[in-house]
């Protein structure tokens, strides 16, 4: 996460057509071909990433209509060609700092392995304190070097020599070009500002490049072109060093040019070298770098200095806010890039009836269609316009786009017109996300709280409880998967080229994970797809690839697109929290102990659904298999998974159960109506769910379950810290044999879970985790009285007499129940009727009475049952038994 | 995996009507185009980019024959081979299973003849089992020939044809030709093997199996 403030900058947009595949056009897999415009989305994602200060970023782009896509970067409104005539170039210092820029700029890009490629005097914008800002910089690379568009990249006048000869040729057939031609093309920039005129501008394309070959014979080649041109007297000024320059820049064999980086070195830049400033110490997440080494305060008098200056300044907030942050919320206050471009006459609509064809053949191709589509590319930049969001924003007081975080209880800023900022975090998280205050508060918050972690990680979790801003989810989810150290490092010693027996299955699967998506459709996204999956199974050698993995790593990729590492340390540790031992070879026993579990959940929140599931043998193994391998990724769009795990991840590996009890829940008339066929359409098609109802309710189960009911022996060890001291023993549940808690209806808890709720002295408690407050914000209530508990003591009453858990009532299991299934009436059967709807713990000794008993509380349509684990026996020698008060 | 359990509904009532209700599996190679063709068979579509199935699908269409209604419950299995352990549970009881493969990977085939081998040896003794040679559309990249793959059914007793999920091509056929070879009396299919697993079961017309998938007749 980096942080580049808007400043004077504008958002400016562009936007062009990619070349369309025939209509019949297939692969070799007889499928249709990917879009181009698809395959540019993709390409483009990396030059979000392209940070550089005589570069300007790029912020988004948008797919429209007719394989048009539209780009946002970062623009300025003048630009070398409106300025070049303006004066400031006649001092050839001036010329020389332009050049150095220039050359700094393009010198990083070649670090990134890109060729600007269309370099121009309109690809030189001058921002607002005289700095040269290169553009459209990405369009040579984001269209796959020109083959995915019909127009040529670059004007005729400023392209390399070796460019303009195999103009003709079809950009397929091209070279690739190297960063040398954007040399040539920066010295004929160069030449025309000292010149002062444009060079070849009364020539076709043919006879300027003859005229440009001819120079291979000439000895001043520079002179050569100004004499050509008549204006060779303008010449006697220039500097012999800038001379010198401009003659290697307009080198015509490619060969003997030399490199953008060889350039930088010149001595006419002697001067640029010394004044250069090292670039700041950007924040990076998760890498071995270290923030501050370089880290140089001002002196304190300046910052005051500074504070004073501010006083009387009204300062524009928003300008201080990231581009992408400004983007986002312009995007939220209804901005609509296909529309601006209609409002300039950029997109011509038509009604659709119009745009018939007259005839069409039998192979879909169509003819007599008005053409709509240029071959030219449309250079105009529009500006998008900030005003409606600023409006918006008016109101908003200063404080919130500084937030203080050490304030305990935070306390939500007040502004006049949001007093009630707090009032809308508890509205739905579908208004929440399309306010535009709401969000710009939420944005600032979490990346102050971001810029702090690990050290704010405790307040992330409390805010992440919240919401968490789409903007800012990437890093919000790694810190929540405490993803910490140098992810970068980890993820490039891992071998994701050498290939294995599981590459067939990666790669047929691929091309089918979430392909409805733009992003991950792309080819590009493919090849990360390939190498996350490829390094997490050679990493992890006690698992293999099943299908499904991919699903999981689906929203990772798209989150962080640039970033495959940390989608890597995302995916590893997602899956160590959540799907420990799940992806083994043999993991039958493993995934049957979480279905056992699953039901024994759906039993304890939802009885009447379990009973009439288990009447027509529809078992959880015929459908909930992909809901938990997955995670639900392989069962929700992209757009719901990121909703549902936005809370999976603040809760535990006991969650996702949950979440399933809350998905049966939400078809319950349904389910509950149907029988085995159709339940099992209803999940071979899941219907539409209601992912906030969803989430709330499976908060709400696993509020109320007591913790040790959930209990796996597969799940993951707890970690060091969390082991709980003496009385353990007694306390949990061990591992159990799995055939004893299989095909019982009812959870077994532990004997703790029983006494804590009510019980004077409590158990010690395991200490607490280190580092400080709970990482897991979304807990069991362990608060005395939280969960009401009925105890049952199913014995026979000599046994119940002669000692039981304190507050126990006594329901022999033997006389329990009539022949036509129902409780014989009782004053104790009367006290579990009372109590009905809450916590019911059924006791007994070792053998299956409780079990049995529970399993018929259930049937008869009593939730939330459970079993003491164990039975009475176990806590004989524990002096936690009493008499009971006899009867008045 | 999860090995329990098994994917067959108690039996309703054998009372005499005129649809017929037969439980069919899909198996094969991942990606071969099991689900392509299911859903070609039950909606009519083909999705490109078909999500691969994890533990299996399951959906319903009805055929009709003369004056019977066949309806078929279909499994379709995931074919990683890791998901093998499960596949026993969707064939278990099953009356008739399409054995797939791609006829532009000669793996694929391979492991159909493994399949069937498998359903011969485990499944109902009565099992209609056909072979399909998917992705009929892509002769040019052909590595499977037809004429071995016939040979190879006739010697297996199986039906056979190639198809296309993606162009229809003798999709319906297959599922049609199965209709036809299975039994039609109480007294056939497979009632010895498995929990529930029995033979073909008669229901009366708008009984519990008339549900959402409207039914597509043949002609
Ligand atoms: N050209 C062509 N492609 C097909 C055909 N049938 C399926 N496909 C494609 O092949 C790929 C795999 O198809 P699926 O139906 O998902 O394969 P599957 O056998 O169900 O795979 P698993 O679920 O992994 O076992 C998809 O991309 C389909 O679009 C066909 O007849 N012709
Ligand atoms: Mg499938």
């Amino acid at each position: 996460m980096e942080f580049f403030p808007l400043g004077n900058a504008e958002l400016g947009i562009r936007t062009f057509l990619t070349s369309v595949h025939a209509n019949d056009q297939c692969g070799s897999d007889g499928l249709p071909l990917t879009p181009n415009s698809i395959k540019v989305f993709g390409r483009f994602q990396q030059l979000k990433d392209i940070t550089h200060p005589n570069l300007c970023r790029y912020v988004d782009i948008a797919r429209g209509k007719h394989e048009r896509l539209i780009v946002v970067q970062e623009h300025y409104k003048t630009s070398l060609a409106t300025e070049a005539n303006s004066g400031i170039y006649s001092c050839i210092s001036t010329v020389i700092r332009l050049a150095y820029q220039i050359l700094q700029g393009i010198d990083h890009l070649n670090r990134q392995g890109l060729v600007h490629r269309c370099l121009s005097p309109k690809a030189i914008l001058i921002d607002g304190v005289g700095c040269a800002k290169l553009t459209n910089f990405g369009l040579y690379t984001m269209t796959d070097y020109g083959t995915s568009v019909d127009f040529p990249i670059g004007s005729p006048s400023y392209l390399a020599p070796e460019v303009l000869a195999s103009g003709r040729l079809p950009a397929t057939l091209q070279l690739l070009s190297s960063p040398k031609t954007d040399v040539w093309s920066l010295g004929v920039i160069l030449l025309e500002l000292l010149l002062g005129i444009e060079l070849w501008s009364k020539l076709n394309m043919a006879s300027m490049l003859k005229q440009v070959i001819c120079l291979l014979q000439s000895h001043e080649p520079v002179q050569d072109i100004a004499h050509s041109h008549g204006v060779l007297e303008k010449l006697k000024n220039v500097p012999s060093s800038l001379l010198d320059l401009l003659t290697k820049c307009l080198t015509v064999k490619a060969n003997s040019r030399p490199y953008p980086s060889d350039l930088l070195q010149h001595p006419v830049f002697a001067e640029e070298q010394l004044a250069k400033v090292p670039s700041i110490n950007g924040l990076h997440l998760f890498t071995g770098k270290l923030r501050c080494r370089k880290l140089e305060l001002p002196p304190v008098n300046d910052l005051l200095a500074e504070g004073e200056e501010a006083e009387d300044m009204p300062t524009d907030y928003l300008a201080e806010r990231g581009m992408d942050e400004v983007y986002y919320l312009w995007s939220l206050a209804g901005g609509d890039l296909e529309n601006e471009l209609s409002k300039r006459g950029m997109i011509k609509k038509k009604p659709p009836i119009f745009m018939q064809p007259n005839v069409v053949l039998q192979n879909g191709e169509p003819f007599g269609q008005e053409a709509h589509r240029s071959n030219t590319l449309d250079e105009t930049v529009v500006c998008l316009s900030l005003d409606t969001l600023k409006d918006r924003l008016k109101e908003v007081h200063p404080s919130i786009y500084f937030p203080l975080l050490e304030e305990l209880k935070p306390v939500l800023p007040m502004s006049p017109s949001m007093s009630d900022l707090s009032a809308t975090a508890t509205l739905p998280l579908i208004i929440r996300e399309k306010d535009i205050e709401y969000q710009l508060h939420r944005v600032v918050l979490f990346k102050r709280l971001l810029e702090g972690y690990p050290y704010k990680r405790s307040q992330i979790w409390r805010e992440a409880r919240v919401d968490i801003p789409p903007l800012v989810r990437p890093y919000v989810w790694a810190t929540l998967l405490d993803i910490e150290g140098d992810v970068r490092a980890c993820y490039d010693a891992i071998d994701k080229r050498t290939a294995t027996a599981t590459d067939r299955q990666i790669e047929v699967d691929i091309p089918r994970c979430h392909q409805y998506n733009e992003l991950l459709s792309s080819p590009e996204s493919h090849g990360k797809f390939k190498r996350v999956l490829k390094a997490w199974v050679i990493s992890h050698p006690q698992y293999v690839y099943w299908q499904g993995l991919d699903s999981l790593c689906a929203s990772f990729i798209y989150l962080n697109f640039n970033d495959e590492a940390l989608a890597y340390a995302c995916m590893t540790n997602f899956i160590n929290k959540y799907l420990h031992k799940f992806f083994m070879k043999d993991n039958a026993a493993v995934i049957q102990e979480y279905l056992a579990v699953f039901s024994h959940m759906i039993a304890f929140h939802d009885p009447d659904v379990s009973n009439h599931l288990d009447t027509i043998g529809f078992i959880p193994e015929l459908y909930a298999i992909p809901w938990f391998l997955t995670m639900y990724a392989h069962v929700f769009p992209l757009h719901k998974i990121f909703h549902l795990w936005d809370t999976l991840l603040l809760g535990d590996s006991s969650l996702p159960l949950f979440i399933g009890v809350a998905i049966l829940k939400q078809l319950r008339t349904n389910l509950l109506s149907f029988g085995f066929n159709e339940c099992i359409l209803v999940f071979s098609d899941l219907p539409e769910i209601d992912m906030e109802k969803c989430v709330q309710a499976s908060i709400h189960f696993f509020r109320s379950t007591p913790k040790s009911a959930t209990f796996r022996q597969h799940a993951r060890p707890k970690t060091k810290g969390e082991k709980s001291g003496e009385g353990r023993a007694l306390y949990t549940k061990d591992a159990l044999p799995l055939a004893d808690s299989e095909g019982e209806r009812c959870a077994p808890v532990s004997a703790r879970d029983l006494f804590e709720p009510w019980c004077g002295s409590r158990p010690p408690r395991p200490p607490p985790a280190d580092p400080p407050p709970a990482r897991s914000t979304i807990q069991h209530p362990a608060r005395p009285g939280a969960l009401p508990v009925l105890v049952i003591d199913v014995r026979l009453s000599e046994d119940y007499l002669r000692g039981t858990v304190p507050g126990a009532v006594n329901i022999p299991f033997a006389s329990a129940f009539s022949p036509d299934g129902g409780l014989v009436s009782s004053s104790a059967v009367s006290q579990l009727y009372a109590h009905r709807g809450r916590l019911v713990v059924v006791v007994g000794n070792r053998g299956n009475h409780a079990a049995q008993f529970a399993g018929e509380l259930v049937a008869i349509g009593f939730s939330k049952v459970c079993v003491l684990h164990n039975g009475l026996d176990a806590l004989k020698s524990t002096g936690l038994m009493s008499v009971p008060r006899p009867e008045i | 995996m999860a090995g329990r359990g098994t994917a067959q509904r108690p039996n309703g009532a054998g009372a005499a009507g005129k649809i017929c209700q037969f439980k069919l599996v899909l198996l094969g190679e991942s990606a071969v185009g099991k689900s392509s063709l299911v859903l070609r068979f039950v909606k009519g579509q083909f999705h490109e980019y078909q999500e691969s199935t994890i533990g299996a699908a399951f959906l319903t269409q009805t055929v009709c024959l003369d004056d019977l209604t066949v309806k078929f419950e279909i499994w379709d299995t995931a074919g990683q081979e890791r998901y093998h352990s499960l596949a026993p549970m969707y064939y278990r009881g099953a009356q008739a299973a399409i054995v797939v493969y791609d006829i532009t990977t000669q793996d694929t085939f391979s492991r159909a003849k493994t399949w069937v081998k498998e359903l011969q040896r485990q499944a109902s003794p009565n099992i209609v089992i056909a072979l399909a040679g998917n992705k009929a559309d892509l002769a040019n990249g052909r590595m499977v020939e037809f004429d071995e793959a016939q040979a190879y059914s006739e010697e297996n007793g199986l039906l056979f044809m190639e198809t296309s999920a993606k162009t229809a091509m003798n999709v319906n056929d297959i599922f049609l030709a199965i209709a036809k070879k299975l039994p039609k009396n109480d007294q056939a299919g497979g009632g010895a093997v498995g929990q529930g697993g029995s033979g073909s079961r008669r229901l009366d017309e708008g009984g519990a199996g008339s549900q959402g998938s409207t039914g597509k007749c043949c002609k």
